[in-house]
């Protein structure tokens, strides 16, 4: 294959209308599915759009791209957004596919990198452990080379998928003797396999979008280990990034399925429907917990203003402390409303639902991805330039590190 | 100077801020704020030769004819430095009460050398209570001949100490409306307030009988536009302050060592840091979101404006007040710059209303 003669935006723009007037014609809704897997008509346009090579166009022409630099990936992207189009710009959202590319060997992508990007092989991330959240450094569970492959032991936490996926991104502990950052090796792990269990994990929501996953003497093969032997950390660092980069702000609202205002904030509208408007001191929780939705969409708009000027902003790095503070805030301004009648849930009490359910659910954000303990620190540190919290065992082999039971 | 780029505003901002680094140290605002007129008349006229004094005056009457966008970039550059100065009072709210009455003769008379920086002009528009609402005014106008006669007290009035021009908000027989009063002249006494904030100019005017002159125009419209560009200008004003706030805060907790560490190293003053970063960054959006609704004259202005007008006192409040804690006890001294800063916070947090007024006008600007 040869690379792409360079191509003007506007040379672009027509091809990539053209191809999608000829080829676009909507996909069927898809039927409940929680969105870990795709249906054949999914798979098969992404097919279409991994032929054409709009799925990855900033990758090399080597591995299904075009070598586009990011501005001109962004017109493709925009393309296919506007005709409401999936499967564009995957080198920027894939994690999957991304992590594999930059890190996998010539093996596992030869294997992968293809179905990855038509979504044919389900994927889960096997990463927390019960002993290991924020501190995924400290994890336990072990993997041992016997021959050509690797056994692997332990437990893993909060894998959403993991009942549909074909593999698993996994860090794994592979020498005790070193310090906890350098011992790790990551894995494409095959999910299907006497092994591995997959138990539902029942939420504080009563829900169940997480799993347990244990591992007992699962095999890896040694071609589905990613980078080198002891090099997990760094791999994870580019697949965490990954991730971040993909995380919208797309907060979850209620699950009653009750009709929000889409004229008013839904909070206004509903104190009016409560008859609450009125109450003084209410108002000012209103306004205060509209004001910090408000306030950033503002930080959002202008930290995107600024890179577009050229010039990074901190605002970036904000998101999720102040999603976390949105979050909390409306539950509890929403459970004022309704007073009384937040003791109740069920059909004929969708408005409670929504608020009681809120309520639970957002601590997703303000423990998931990192507590905001973490991000604080994280920010301290890295964006105020504190000086970092002392690691007692950053520099002591894992297997003298102290550990909970 | 009509609608600067976002880059030619910026370099006002800096302009200013470099101005200000070299004249409005902390030595200087400590001086300044012991002073008889309470700002640096030098200065002044450094800021009115750089356009400031005149920023929001007509090009016709020799102002830089700029809009609430570039107020708000230089009150940012302002209040980091703690600036003392009637540029609140006459560049601002005087002359924007003065654009939009819309009387020739009046801004004839006296926008050139307020955009100069010849003269300061100050607006009366509360009355004893200190409250900025409509039914606060508490001075009476009566025709007399040709002009007019005020009787009553205006309170809280910003740099009325220096004004050389005053327009008071009174109620005439036909309703409100603004006169232009010599606080030289008979029947006007003036009495300067002692302040908390010792940065700031208040003072208590009692008029018997004080000869006035009557200035045409909607009188409440035009106070409720001057005092969403003050608000504005405010907001700018907490936001620059609250983040040099947090700036030398921040410095502090990286040199200063207790238990064999950095205070910025645990995790208690880190948080607070973090916190306040998320303060004062929307604190800064949201001025500046204000400010660019203001200036299109958007529909939501009011909206922006008000949430601009509470987020940011509270961000500088808050900001100023955890400054202090995590300074500790060296904060508690009269000799550290902090309780300059937290004066100022809980200063502005009651110039022209208190976060749950405007929380309450958010939220009827939302509708509710």
């Amino acid at each position: 294959m040869t690379q792409a003669a360079p191509v003007t935006d506007e040379a672009l723009r027509e091809e990539v209308r053209a191809w999608l007037a000829d080829n676009w014609k909507g996909l069927p809704r898809s039927g409940g599915g929680a969105g870990w897997t795709a249906s054949p008509e999914q798979k098969a346009w992404l097919a279409k759009v991994v032929e054409a090579r709009w799925a990855v166009p900033r990758w090399p022409a080597a591995w299904l791209g075009r070598g586009l630099s990011d501005a001109q990936a962004r017109i493709i992207e925009r393309e296919f957004a506007a005709a409401g189009a999936p499967g564009a710009g995957q080198d920027r959202t894939n994690l999957w596919a991304n992590t594999l590319l930059a890190c996998g060997t010539e093996a596992l992508k030869q294997k992968l990198v293809l179905p990855l990007l038509r979504q044919e092989v389900g994927m889960c991330l096997l990463y927390s452990e019960p002993g290991a959240g924020s501190d995924l450094a400290g994890i336990r569970t072990r993997a041992e080379r016997v021959g050509d492959h690797f056994v692997v032991n332990g437990q893993k936490v909060w894998t959403s998928g993991a009942a549909t996926a074909d593999y698993g991104m996994l860090i794994a502990r592979t020498d005790w003797d070193v310090p906890k950052h350098k011992g790790i090796s990551f894995f494409f792990l095959p999910m299907k396999q006497p092994g591995v269990e997959v138990r539902p994990l029942r939420q504080i929501t009563d829900e169940s979008h997480f799993n347990e996953v244990f591992i007992t003497d699962a095999i890896v093969p040694a071609e589905n280990l990613l980078r080198d032997l002891g090099d997990g950390w760094s791999v994870l660092q580019t697949a965490l990034a990954y991730e971040r980069s993909v995380m919208g702000e797309s907060a979850r609202g209620g699950r009653s399925g009750a009709a929000e205002s889409k004229t008013e904030e839904p909070l206004i509208a509903l104190a009016r429907e409560a008859g609450a408007l009125g109450d003084p001191l209410l108002r000012q929780d209103l306004a205060q917990a509209i004001a910090y939705k408000r306030l950033n969409a503002l930080n959002t708009a202008r930290a995107k203003a600024d890179l577009a000027q050229g010039s990074s902003s901190p605002v970036m790095s904000l998101g999720k402390l102040a999603m976390s503070r949105i979050l909390h805030e409306e539950a509890r301004v929403r459970t004022a409303i309704l007073g009384a009648a937040s003791l109740l849930e069920g059909p004929d009490h969708p408005r409670s639902e929504d608020a009681n359910f809120l309520a639970l659910n957002a601590y997703f954000t303000s423990i998931g991805g990192g507590t905001d303990q973490i991000q604080r620190n994280i920010i301290g540190e890295r964006v105020l330039g504190l000086p970092r919290e002392p690691e007692v065992d950053r520099d002591i082999p894992f297997r003298e590190v102290r550990s909970g039971r | 100077m009509a609608s600067l780029s976002a880059e030619e505003r910026s370099a006002l901002r800096d302009a200013v801020s470099r101005l200000l680094a070299d004249k409005s140290t902390e030595a200087d605002v400590r001086r300044t704020m012991e002073t008889e007129t309470g700002y640096d008349s030098g200065l002044w006229g450094q800021l009115a030769e750089m356009g400031v004094t005149g920023l929001v005056i007509e090009e016709a009457y020799g102002g830089a004819g700029a809009g609430p966008m570039e107020v708000e970039a230089v009150m940012e550059a302002a209040g980091a430095a703690l600036l003392c100065s009637p540029l609140l009072a006459s560049s601002v709210l005087a002359a924007e009460l003065l654009r939009a009455l819309g009387d020739e003769d009046a801004k004839a008379r006296l926008l050139p050398d307020m955009a100069a920086g010849k003269t300061i002009v100050t607006a009366a528009l509360t009355g004893d209570a200190g409250t900025w609402v409509e039914d606060g005014v508490s001075v009476t106008a009566d025709a007399v001949d040709e002009a007019f006669a005020l009787n009553g007290v205006a309170s809280y009035v910003l740099n009325g100490q220096n004004a050389d021009v005053l327009l008071v908000l009174a109620r005439a027989d036909d309703g409100l409306a603004v006169f232009e009063v010599d606080p030289k002249a008979d029947g006007v006494s003036l009495a300067g307030l002692p302040t908390f904030d010792h940065t700031l100019r208040l003072a208590r005017i009692t008029f018997s009988g004080a000869p006035a002159r009557r200035i045409g125009g909607a009188a409440w419209r035009a106070v409720q536009a001057a005092i969403d560009l003050a608000l504005v200008a405010l907001a700018g004003e907490q936001a620059g302050a609250a983040q040099r706030c947090l700036d030398f805060t921040v410095d502090y907790a990286k040199n200063r060592y207790q238990f064999g560490r950095a205070i910025g190293s645990f995790q208690a003053i880190k948080h607070m840091a973090a916190d306040l970063l998320l303060e004062t960054e929307s604190a800064i959006s949201a001025a500046r979101h204000a400010a660019a609704r203001l200036a299109e004259g958007a529909a939501d202005a009011e909206a922006a404006v008000s949430l601009a007008a509470f987020a940011c006192a509270d961000a500088f409040t808050r900001t100023t007040a955890d400054a202090v804690q995590m300074h500790g006890g060296i904060a508690f001294t009269w000799a550290h710059p902090a309780h300059l800063y937290l004066r100022r916070a809980r200063a502005d947090a009651q110039l022209f209303g208190a976060s749950p007024a405007h929380r309450e006008r958010f939220l009827k600007a939302l509708g509710a």
